[in-house]
């Protein structure tokens, strides 16, 4: 460890560190652009400036070592001035329309120029324009004219993806970001070169213009999509989910997320959902009622048949604590062995494309096979069809995966299973007539990974808890909850219609004289 | 308060009711023979001139294309107390606008007419006209849309903001 002072105070960084990260250690605060800790040092910015005892002129603080003793202050008057002009010539050409620019709120350059107070800019000559709203791929769009140059994105698709597509073109004030040829950046990882833009230079396609930052809440989770594990955040607020970013966590994901990740927030929507209990028996309609007392009805079905005869089928998009209390509760009530595991093609478990997505698209894999390890479970797929045929088994209950996308095989063995006499499927989807064979069939609401507590276990074992729950659909419950119901604990919460939760103004409801 | 007076002088309550029928009877004479400063008016055929200043119904300014001046910042929207402000924003076929309001919705029951809008704005897109009156029954009829707020009759097909986008670009904003 080495001894420093910064700003009149003694710390002990390791040895090896940068200035800027013996200031990130100590917690003082640094103006930076062009450094970013996963990338390799660029020093373009020129704001990170320190002056550092005994030494005559100012060093920018990402790529300059700390030695023994050495003395570091960005408090002095000459920084401040020399932060002061550099933030000058950034403006140079950058335009000061922040109401439209979406990063407004979130802008580094935006807070330095408030702190610093330049309104107005020195430069006598016009600015340089440059190419807006460029697409450069699926997801991202390019404006030139905010773009400071920092390069971050450059060296993203240089180190990190090594996919190499973005790239600094032309010279002098001329020069902007682009990509050869106008190939489009379309790799998979795409949405982080606009998390780690510091201006609004990079933009995402889908939240574009959708949201202004500062009228979203953000809430911390785990990514549902794949054995990883990605921490996230989410931000949202009244009106729904609107982009999920990564969460540092340098043992799982780093800064890091993939594209799809980020997709499969929007499938958390009520558009999308199973918002109500349904029922159908035999070539009947399907009809619509409470989650509650359907899944209670579901589970008077499945105790009136023989207690042997009754299955349940675990897919490993749930929580750990899901899992062990459906198990338990099955167990107790039907003394059945037949607890069987349904996982997403087991023939791409090992594929992994080099940086965070992995071929299970299961979250908890591990968790699930852990629980029916301990539990004593080794019951196959063809077991269950078999007994399925042969009429030993005749109620199925089934968690069925949050994202049904990642399982092709989805509605074929949704209708293997639906040979059983009654099926009580557990779905956050709506699932389609024609997916089901006759027969008395329940589909019980379930709750998405935003909307519940839990824990994922990821390929290696590390335990990850979801993060406070929000509410999306009122009236979906978790596989505890139908525990519970199967158990004989009627659920003491009683979901109201989502209509009688607003706030109603009573006067309005009278009818008003003379109308 | 309660002021005692004489019980003699409060027994007589003729002496004032003559005196107030003369006040009255004068105004009365006064108003005949100079109508022109008569104070009431005959709403709502005449209405009463407020000044400029006046906050009333909310207007959005146009360009002098004739299309909206907002720029979507929410920035109205962030600074309303009563929250009563909803806009969508999207993306400009013209990339130097950009950003453009689809929806702009004012419901005019909640609003309290504190100005905040109109200060907060950077572009000069919303102020605060003159016109107050609007009556109406049903709930719905008192959210503005872009329609009402920026185009209706009375404004004339629009009134022109002072922020004009060319004259930004050339002071290099």
């Amino acid at each position: 460890m080495l001894k420093c002072t910064i700003n009149g105070k003694q710390y002990a960084v390791p040895e090896g560190a940068s200035i800027i990260e013996a200031f990130k250690l100590a917690g003082e605060s640094l103006a930076h652009y062009c450094w970013h800790p996963a990338l390799s040092v660029a020093g373009v910015c020129r704001m990170c400036m320190v002056s550092i005892e005994g030494n005559p002129r100012l060093q920018i603080a990402c790529n300059t070592m700390v030695t023994e003793g050495m003395v570091i202050s960005n408090q002095s008057h000459a920084v401040k001035d020399s932060v002061k002009w550099v933030l000058d010539f950034h403006l140079i050409n950058h335009p000061l329309d922040c109401p439209i620019c979406d990063q407004a709120g979130e802008c580094g350059l935006q807070d330095q120029y408030m702190m610093f107070g330049k309104y107005t800019p020195e430069m006598a000559m016009p600015k340089q324009r440059k190419r807006k709203v460029v697409s450069l791929g699926d997801r991202v769009v390019l404006d030139s004219e905010r773009c400071i140059l920092c390069s971050r994105c450059v060296r993203f698709t240089e180190e990190i993806t090594k996919t190499h597509e973005l790239g600094i073109f032309h010279r002098g004030d001329r020069s902007e970001i682009g990509t050869f040829n106008d190939r489009p950046l379309n790799n998979n990882y795409s949405l982080n070169t606009v998390d780690i833009c510091p201006v609004g230079a990079l933009t995402s396609k889908k939240f574009r213009f959708r949201q202004r930052v500062w009228f979203l809440k953000e809430k911390k989770s785990i990514c549902p999509g794949c054995c990883t594990g990605c921490n996230i955040k989410v931000s949202y607020n009244s009106k729904g989910v609107f982009r999920v970013k990564p969460d540092c966590n340098p043992d799982v994901n780093g800064y890091w997320m993939c594209d799809e990740g980020r997709d499969l927030c929007e499938k958390t929507q009520s558009v999308d959902r199973l918002l109500k209990g349904m029922s159908k028996y035999g070539e009947e309609k399907w009809q619509e009622g409470p989650a509650l007392k359907f899944a209670k009805q579901a589970c008077d079905d499945l105790s009136a048949l023989p207690s042997s005869s009754v299955a349940l089928v675990l897919t490993a998009q749930h929580t750990c604590e899901e899992f062990e209390a459906l198990i338990q509760s099955f167990k107790s009530k039907f003394k059945s062995k037949k607890v069987y595991y349904w996982v997403n093609r087991p023939e791409d478990f090992h594929k992994f494309d080099g940086l965070l997505l992995r071929g299970d698209r299961n979250p908890n894999t591990v968790g699930l096979l852990q629980i029916l390890e301990r539990e004593g479970f080794k019951s196959t797929w063809s077991e269950l069809l078999s007994d399925l045929s042969s009429g030993a088994t005749q109620g199925v209950i089934v968690a069925a995966p949050e994202f049904p996308s990642f399982y092709p095989d989805f509605s074929e063995k949704l209708y293997e299973l639906s040979r059983a006499k009654v099926l009580t499927c557990l779905t956050s989807r709506p699932i389609k007539d024609r997916e089901l064979l006759p027969g008395q069939r329940w589909l019980i609401p379930l709750k998405s990974f935003l909307e519940k507590e839990g824990t994922f276990i990821n390929y290696r074992g590390v335990q990850q808890k979801l993060g406070t729950p929000l509410e999306l659909v009122p009236d979906a419950m978790t596989l505890s909850d139908f525990a519970r119901i199967l158990s004989g604990d009627w659920l003491e919460r009683q979901v109201e219609p989502l209509g009688s939760q607003n706030v109603i103004n009573e006067f309005m409801k009278t009818p008003m004289r003379g109308l | 308060m309660i002021i005692e007076r004489d019980r003699a002088e409060s027994a007589w309550y003729l002496p004032p009711i003559v005196s107030g029928l003369m006040l009255t009877l004068h105004k009365m004479i006064k108003n005949l023979l100079h109508r022109k400063e008569m104070l009431t008016l005959n709403y709502p055929e005449e209405k009463f001139e407020y000044s400029p200043r006046f906050r009333g119904n909310h207007v959005l300014t146009v360009k002098k294309d004739g299309s909206l001046r907002c720029t979507a910042c929410m920035l109205c929207a962030t600074a309303c107390p009563a929250e009563c402000i909803t806009i969508e924003a999207s993306e400009h076929q013209d990339p130097s606008v950009e950003k453009y309001p689809i929806k702009y919705e004012i419901d005019m029951l909640r609003c309290v007419f504190c100005g905040l809008c109109e200060e907060a704005c950077p572009v000069d897109a919303i102020r605060m006209g003159p016109e107050w009156q609007r009556p109406g029954t049903p709930t719905d009829s008192f959210i503005y849309g872009i329609q009402e707020l920026a185009y209706r009759p009375s404004l004339k097909g629009g009134i022109t903001s002072d922020v004009d986008d060319q004259e930004r670009h050339r002071y290099g904003i």
